[in-house]
């Protein structure tokens, strides 16, 4: 922090004076600006002929105008260009100005993944509670902003709810009973029994098998008996033991079977509860899963290879599932009362405001004020006094703190406490609250001083999956890896867990990267990739055996390596037989360059080879000339017209396969549209605005390499955006660049990345 | 096809409950209702709309089905769902009451229905009611709120008759809850007001929308504690069991239930969707309703699919009349109620989203007939329609415009 005000005190003593800067920034206004952004025309809807100071109160308008001035974008170049000199004073200004209101950070409230990790960590129990709470909606940037955090009645009553099911099961008055259900082929059923009749699955002996014809149908649940196709369904809320005897036919790989949530007879609404890689001659698995009163089970072949084709003329002969035996084991239960009953209720009998307190401090590690907690000691009170027993008043006490904005919400002071500061480090590491530790090291000071030891500590440990899970899957954009296509017709080889790997790579890439301390360049370009079997098959690499990511390195000449090569992100920005120049561009600008671009608000964005593919180029290149176009695009489509030689799921090509869809046969039996494909040339070579040609995969990464420092500060400003929960501002410049600055000794590891981020001393500010 | 009698005694004991705190409900007054009815496949439709604009007549036997209220009729054809690209599947068929489909974006999904429940769902039992028969499929949801969430809707006629008309056996659970729910309520607002008072402004105003959502559910809880504590509504109807899965059966008794649901006041706004997934069959008609909807242009297969049409829009002709013959304060329900028949689809057989059929049933339609609204966005009929409801409106979905829907 001292640096920081010296870096301004200095900038502040070159300038003449703050008074005089203003009236430069004015004149500079007057002369270059205000003819478009004044009283007769508002051109981008900005006005810059507002007295000075209503203008410098303005942050984002400031933030904007910078940018432009910085980028050369405004003036615009028809027009007469200010001195380099007055420019750059004029920047300065703006820059001190900007550094010196310091970026808002609002109040915060748990993410969904936050809430249930925290709940997780709290109580030991593992559930997932996206059926009880909505998802949370980000625009631009993470979950983790304050911002874009709504609250809506839905919310609240969703919050009560959720807490009231969790008191409830933490807090059970009696003990369950454990018991064991055993299904075998007798009990099994498959897609044979749909209305429409058909499906591949079938019974053989003492086995049922799992073809996976009709991917989405095929599944294999269990009845209550032997005569009935009435469902087993979970008699009540615990952890199940699911002990599975199935093995592969036909196959010489790994198998993948998911485990679902849902009506086997009615497919269509499954939720995939967890995906089980089966290694080469497994004969089956045993896995533990949190389940509800209600919930009914359907195991899925999602390996399988079965296009989806009727089976009635031809027989199956692949790669099949068998299934042998299910046994199903439940609730389970370690120790009575739980671990998580003795924590709520240390001593049988608590006073009201001593139950209350100890409940506090148990989930936030923060008292109440007298004040705040007065209604909800009330509650205790009343219940008591009414006979409620003990562990009743601890649910309904419990229900409600849960509900309180006190647990919900991530207060935070301009200077963060010892605890709050660890709430952020954990937050951020774990996706979860601290553990004890943690607060120790907070409250010890150690975390101000030397907080190297716990940010190793945590790091090591299995929670920070979660930071890696939840930060790849926001910044990388990998859920959307599987919402479109491809469309069968057009990509016949592309099996669901081809494009399941696909999704994992990138996650994959940054938790080998963090936890080898390798340098954060190898998000640009590397020596190696992250692969499994099916991606190691799809690349054409060496043989790697199993569903787990290990590090291979590249065979010369390959052009794989580093985000833009990964198969998800050429996916994620295509559509079912199309690329998206634009959407590729402009994914890297906001993802590696962490510049904020927004779609025009009525554009609807124009597919290339879908509709021909030279005047697509044409239109393209010619709305870069349109001023309001060209300032995002000039910049957007070079990045992505140089990966047009990688099709919509990633793969190398070196034409277009043009695409048109046959009007169906008015009078023919399907109304499935065939296709037409036609080959058609690339031209993918493009000038980007430091007038640098792009033209293939090769040209593009040397391209980003030499931007090396743009973008790895792109990357360190993401990675701070989700540590700090908002999103950056020019104000957070030197900050980016001290933290740059750090890890350039250490070759910018990713994991010296992450030390820095924690040791700046922003890290301690709102 | 076996047709049932309808309604085994007509005798509804109407318990019309005064709310002092939510609005009242007398004899002399005449609220108004919305009923919506959505076919997710559609209607085969050269035999349903007229080529030409104007009156209706005879000449089509589907649209002949519904010859008791031309005079209350009016029919749009050839409307748009936009932002649907082809490829898609069933899966726009979920923005078909918005208007509208970006499975991305939660702005600007309210459903019609819902958003005319918002303007007049107040002072009833339940705000609206949405009943779909058979299973809750990834794109059955069609009824969205406010904040773009989905409305449950429910998937069994005798969990909306026991929602409706039976005595609740965990009533005294429930009753529990809510008195706690509001205790736990009252206590967090507590804690609110009090965490605010240490707040900066920005934070303030954040929390100022936890403390707006609090209050909004405490209203909710309250009127479910309100009606908590009255009895429900009495009727003389017996629900068929449903061992065999049968269209007609489903949409038949669906129908009664929400006219049952109108006619009780138990909500003003019920929107009904068809069954149309497989799994249904007809006794006699061999293969599903799903599968004969696309058709391919099969003689054979249309045969049978308009038996199933002119069944379902049989069904909902004698709804219609069912409305007229019922009084509930001083008018008829059918003079208190809105229709609307459209479908999710243009035609499930080539799965368009480009030519969707609306028809509008409401006793002050001044000139009936058919209208041809090509390429027009569904959003205008919709924002004509929440304007009879709520006239201030001047926006839903995409509209570009408001259609005069009784002119």
């Amino acid at each position: 922090m001292t640096r920081l005000i010296c870096a301004l005190l200095l900038i502040g003593g070159i300038l003449t004076s703050p008074l005089a800067a203003d009236h430069q920034l004015k004149e500079f206004f007057a002369t270059h600006c205000i003819r478009c952004h004044g009283k007769e025309e508002q051109n981008g809807a900005v006005r810059l002929d507002k007295p000075v100071d209503a203008l410098l109160k303005d942050v984002e308008l400031l933030e904007r105008v910078a940018n432009v001035l910085e980028s050369g974008e405004m003036p615009p170049k028809e027009e007469e260009q200010p001195q380099a000199d007055l420019l750059s004073g004029v920047l300065e200004t703006l820059q001190v100005r900007l550094t010196a209101i310091r970026p808002t950070n609002p109040l915060k409230r748990l993410t969904r993944s936050e809430y249930t990790n925290t709940i997780r960590d709290l109580f030991g129990l593992d559930f997932d509670f996206s059926g009880l709470l909505p998802p949370d909606h980000v625009e631009q940037g993470f979950d983790k902003f304050g911002e874009a955090h709504l609250m809506s009645p839905h919310q609240v009553m969703s919050y009560l709810t959720t807490a009231r099911f969790i008191a409830e099961r933490v807090l059970p008055d009696v003990k369950p009973r454990t018991r064991t259900w055993e299904f075998d082929v007798r009990h099994f059923h498959g897609s044979k029994n749909f209305a429409t009749g058909g499906g591949g699955d079938y019974r053989d002996g003492d086995d049922y098998v799992l073809t996976g014809f009709r991917p989405y149908r095929s599944n294999l649940h269990f009845s209550v008996d032997t005569q009935s196709h009435d469902q087993f369904t979970i008699p009540e809320f615990g952890l199940y033991r699911l002990e599975v005897m199935a093995h592969s036919e036909k196959s010489k790989e790994g198998e993948v079977v998911g485990i679902n949530l849902g009506d086997g007879r009615h497919p269509t609404s499954f939720q995939l509860l967890r995906r089980i890689p089966m290694p080469y001659g497994s004969d089956g698995f045993s896995t533990e899963l949190t389940l509800s009163a209600g919930d009914q089970l359907a195991f899925t072949y999602d390996s399988a290879r079965v296009p989806g084709r009727s089976l009635a003329a031809k027989p199956h002969t692949g790669p099949a599932m068998r299934f042998t035996k299910v046994k199903i084991t439940g609730p389970l239960i370690d120790q009575w009362p739980t671990a998580a009953m003795q924590s709520i209720l240390p001593k049988a009998e608590m006073r009201p405001a001593e139950l209350v307190d100890h409940l506090t401090l148990f989930l936030t590690h923060r008292q109440m004020t007298p004040e705040e907690r007065r209604g909800i000691v009330e509650i205790a009170r009343e219940q008591l006094k009414a006979g409620t027993s003990m562990a009743g008043t601890a649910r309904i006490v419990l229900t409600t703190l849960l509900t309180s904005p006190h647990f919900i919400y991530k207060a935070e002071s301009p200077e963060l406490t010892a605890v709050e500061r660890a709430y952020r480090l954990s937050y951020f590491l774990w996706n979860s609250a601290p553990d004890t530790e943690l607060f120790n090291a907070a409250k010890s000071g150690s975390l101000v001083t030397a907080p190297r030891a716990q940010v190793e500590r945590m790091l090591n440990d299995t929670r920070s999956s979660r930071f890696i899970d939840d930060f790849t899957r926001q910044w990388l954009q990998l859920e959307k890896v599987d919402d479109f296509g491809p469309d069968v017709r057009a990509y016949k080889n592309v099996r669901r867990m081809t494009v399941d790997s696909m999704a994992r790579e990138g996650r994959e890439l940054f938790r080998h990267m963090l936890g080898n301390s390798l340098s954060m360049e190898n998000f640009i370009d590397s020596e190696f990739v992250m692969v499994n079997d099916r991606l190691a098959r799809f690349y054409g690499l060496p043989e790697v055996k199993g569903d787990g990511f290990v590090p291979v390195n590249l065979p010369a000449g390959s052009e794989r390596g580093g985000l833009v090569a990964q198969a998800g992100f050429l996916k994620l920005t295509s559509t079912d037989f199309a690329t998206s120049p634009i959407h590729r561009g402009a994914w890297i600008l906001k993802n590696l360059y962490n510049e904020r671009i927004a779609p025009p608000a009525d554009v609807s964005i124009i597919e290339p080879d879908i509709r021909g593919t030279t005047t697509i180029r044409e239109a393209i290149l010619k709305h870069q000339q349109l001023e309001s176009c060209g300032r995002c695009h000039s910049k957007i489509d070079p990045l992505g017209f140089a990966l047009e030689y990688y099709d919509p799921v990633g793969r190398k090509r070196s034409e277009y396969r043009h695409v048109q869809e046959l009007p169906v046969d008015p009078d023919g039996t399907s109304f499935t549209k065939k296709l037409e494909f036609e080959l058609r040339p690339i031209d993918a070579a493009m000038t980007l605005a430091n007038g640098r040609e792009v033209r293939d995969m090769l040209t593009l990464k040397a391209a980003l390499i030499a931007d090396r420092e743009l973008i790895l500060k792109g990357i360190i400003g993401k990675l701070i955006s989700y540590a700090h929960g908002r999103e950056l501002t020019r104000a957070d410049r030197s900050h980016v660049d001290e933290i740059f600055a750090a890890i350039e000794p250490k070759e910018f590891s990713l994991r010296e990345a992450v030390h820095a981020i924690v040791g700046h001393a922003a890290f301690g500010l709102r | 096809m076996t047709r049932r009698a309808f309604l085994k005694g007509t005798g509804v004991a109407l318990l019309l409950p005064c709310m002092e705190s939510l609005g009242q409900v007398s004899d002399s007054d005449s609220p108004r209702r919305l009923l919506t009815i959505v076919n997710h496949l559609s209607f085969y439709q050269p035999k349903l709309i007229p080529r030409e604009d104007g009156m209706l007549d005879q000449t089509l036997p589907l649209l002949s089905e519904l010859s008791d209220h031309f005079k209350h009729l009016k029919i749009f054809s050839g409307l748009d769902n936009p932002a649907v690209q082809n490829g898609f599947g069933h899966t726009p068929c979920v923005g078909i009451l918005s208007g509208y489909f970006n499975k991305l974006h939660r702005r600007n999904r309210i459903s019609i229905d819902q958003a005319v429940a918002d303007a007049i769902g107040g002072s009833t039992r339940f705000k609206s009611l949405v009943f779909q028969a058979g299973e809750n499929l990834n794109f059955s949801q069609i009824s969205w709120d406010k904040h773009g969430l989905p409305v449950r809707q429910i998937d069994s006629p005798r969990k909306i008759f026991n929602l409706l008309f039976e005595i609740d056996e965990k009533e005294k659970l429930q009753q529990q809850i809510l008195a706690e729910n509001r205790s736990i309520l009252d206590a967090v607002l507590a804690q609110a007001s009090s965490m605010e008072k240490r707040l900066n402004a920005t934070d303030r105003s954040k929390l100022d929308e936890f403390l707006t959502s609090v209050r909004e559910v405490e209203q909710s809880v309250k009127r479910r504690a309100y009606w908590a504590d009255r009895p429900k509504p009495e009727v003389d109807y017996d629900l068929e069991g449903f061992d065999r899965k049968s269209v007609d059966d489903y949409v038949g008794t669906l129908l009664d239930l929400a006219v049952l649901a109108l006619e009780t006041d138990s909500t003003r706004a019920v929107t009904v969707q068809i069954p149309f997934w497989e799994g249904f069959k007809e006794p006699g008609i061999s293969g599903n309703y799903h599968d004969l909807s696309h058709h391919g242009q099969k003689p054979e297969k249309i045969k049978k699919l308009l038996m199933l049409e002119h069944g379902i829009l049989n069904r909902i002709n004698n709804t219609l009349n069912r409305m007229k013959s019922k009084t509930v304060g001083s008018r008829t329900l059918f003079q208190q109620t809105t229709t609307l028949l459209t479908a999710s689809m243009g035609s499930a057989n080539s799965h368009n989203f480009d030519d969707l059929p609306a028809l509008l049933f409401d006793e002050r339609i001044k000139t009936p007939g058919h209208w041809q609204k090509k390429d027009v966005p569904m959003s205008n009929l919709y924002l004509g329609l929440l304007q009879l409801f709520s006239p201030e409106q001047d926006h839903f979905g995409e509209s570009t415009g408001a259609f005069e829907v009784l002119s």
